[in-house]
């Protein structure tokens, strides 16, 4: 089964069809609810690391007051989505590809053709529909969570004035900047999905519990590159 | 009254089928009719293309050659890859409830979400109705009380009766099963078979069983094959087979080594 074999079914099975919704619900809120406590964890860490990294650079030119405007820029133009897209992918993917190569090891995809259901509509449809909504949202709070990071380090360690922290913000980040985060996550979800679905669906009985590690490795890795180098087509399509 | 001038078509006719893996040939020109409402068994020792032969018969694999008849619907010719032939193979699907050598029960849901699953997909049913019938059909093998449990909390025969229970969910025409009697006692075996009997007597449903087990053969076929080494060596009503001095046949309904079946 080649990828673009799989994409083309997937695609059609995603937009000519209602998802099941009590699978869509559970991978959404999988995908959502279950990724936030890792995400806050982590974004929270690398937000302060921003701010604490930006002051060491501008200070040295007197350009403390600029903070806000690197935060902004460098926080939600880049580093959260993409760094949601990385974590959240890592995490969603690997389930997502698990239990896929599960069911296929254990003809659970099987019974579901016999039953005459088709595995792209009932399995793989939902999960990508869930995952490409949840990942904006995750992408959303992750701007957020890193934002309220770096205010607290920039005004509460580093002294930065909030009122200049908050204009420089402002003054650089629009709504366009979040609709394109927006559409970065969508993008990031449903690449994540897809790899994700690829590599579970792919496996087979032959390839027993080793296949199931191998899907999961393979979904974790190639989403988290393929992310990157999408986060830099999109930053060069939407930014320059 | 044979079937034809009936004017009812055999449930599944294979002719000639044919199939492959590289230069390893698992069926060869296997041809058979399994006349509608009977009970077929298909006995062979094992890595024969027993498996193989029944999923060539609802389209998970293709036959390489040949042409497999279900209700006079060429499966063979349906590829699984395009769109069109993919909804018509779901179409042909739903006429039959498939018991998976291992079960193959979805480990998220309960025991009566499996088997409530096919009617829940296919038909308006209302929940009632479905829990009635989940109901009914765990009753039948003998699990009254698992619908609760997920399939993880049960043993291996447990797990094959709650997919019996699933296959005939829908009270398919056709049933098709893949080793009934492995991992399951003696006792729930001969359960089994009464209830092959049974559903087949009451209901008129067509079953495909693949076994080792020439007891189960004895009790329950209408029609007895042995398939060995992709070859369909003898095929016919039980009572004919069971009369036949064929050597492979007699070697495997005598659990012996000496005979034309070599496994070493």
């Amino acid at each position: 089964m080649s990828f673009f074999w799989f994409v083309r079914h997937a695609l059609v099975a995603q937009f000519t069809r209602v998802p099941p919704l009590d699978q869509f619900v559970r991978h959404m809120v999988d995908a959502g609810v279950g990724s936030i406590g890792l995400l806050t964890l982590l974004i929270f860490f690398a937000g302060l690391s921003l701010a604490v990294q930006g002051y060491a650079a501008f200070v040295r030119f007197g350009g403390q007051e600029f903070l806000g405007l690197f935060c902004g820029i460098g926080g939600i133009r880049e580093l959260y989505p993409v760094m949601a897209a990385v974590i959240c992918g890592a995490r969603i993917g690997a389930n997502l590809a698990a239990s896929l190569a599960n069911m296929q090891i254990s003809e659970q995809v099987e019974a579901l053709e016999v039953m005459g259901i088709d595995p792209m509509n009932y399995l793989v449809a939902p999960r990508l529909w869930a995952v490409s909504l949840a990942m904006p949202l995750l992408c959303a709070y992750a701007d957020v969570v890193g934002l309220a990071a770096s205010y607290l380090a920039a005004v509460h360690q580093l002294g930065v004035n909030p009122g200049n922290f908050m204009a420089q913000l402002r003054g650089i980040v629009g709504w366009e900047d979040l609709a394109a985060g927006v559409f970065k996550g969508v993008a990031f979800g449903w690449l994540v999905a897809i790899v994700a679905c690829y590599h579970g669906y792919r496996s087979a009985k032959r390839d027993g519990a080793e296949g199931v590690g191998i899907a999961t490795n393979r979904a974790i890795v190639h989403s988290a590159v393929l992310c990157i180098v999408l986060n830099m087509i999109l930053s060069a399509i939407l930014y320059v | 009254m044979s079937e034809q001038a009936s004017g009812r078509p055999p449930a599944i006719v294979l002719d000639s089928v044919s199939k492959a893996f590289g230069s390893h040939v698992v069926l060869d020109e296997v041809s058979l009719t399994v006349r509608h409402e009977s009970i077929m068994v298909m006995l062979g020792p094992s890595g024969t293309g027993k498996s193989v032969l029944l999923r060539c018969l609802v389209g998970l694999l293709r036959p390489d050659k040949g042409r497999v008849l279900v209700f006079g619907e060429d499966v063979a010719r349906l590829d699984p890859e395009r769109p069109r032939d993919r909804e018509e193979l779901f179409r042909i699907r739903r006429r039959f409830g498939m018991l998976f050598q291992d079960g193959a029960l979805f480990d998220d849901m309960t025991v009566g979400e499996n088997v409530a699953f096919p009617m829940r997909m296919h038909t308006s049913k209302s929940e009632a109705e479905i829990r009635a019938s989940v109901d009914d059909k765990l009753r039948r093998v003998g699990l009254p009380k698992a619908a609760s449990k997920f399939p993880s909390e049960l043993s291996g025969g447990m797990r094959k009766r709650v997919a019996f229970a699933r296959a005939i969910a829908l009270e398919p025409d056709i049933v098709l099963c893949d080793e009934p009697s492995s991992g399951l006692d003696p006792v729930m075996s001969a359960t089994l078979d009464e209830l092959i009997l049974e559903l087949h007597r009451t209901l008129g449903m067509t079953f495909v069983v693949i076994s080792h087990d020439t007891a189960e053969a004895r009790k329950i076929a209408d029609t007895i094959g042995l398939l060995a080494k992709g070859k369909l060596v003898t095929y016919g009503p039980t009572e004919q087979v069971l009369r036949s001095n064929h050597p492979a046949l007699r070697q495997f309904f005598e659990r012996s080594t000496d005979g034309p079946i070599q496994v070493l």
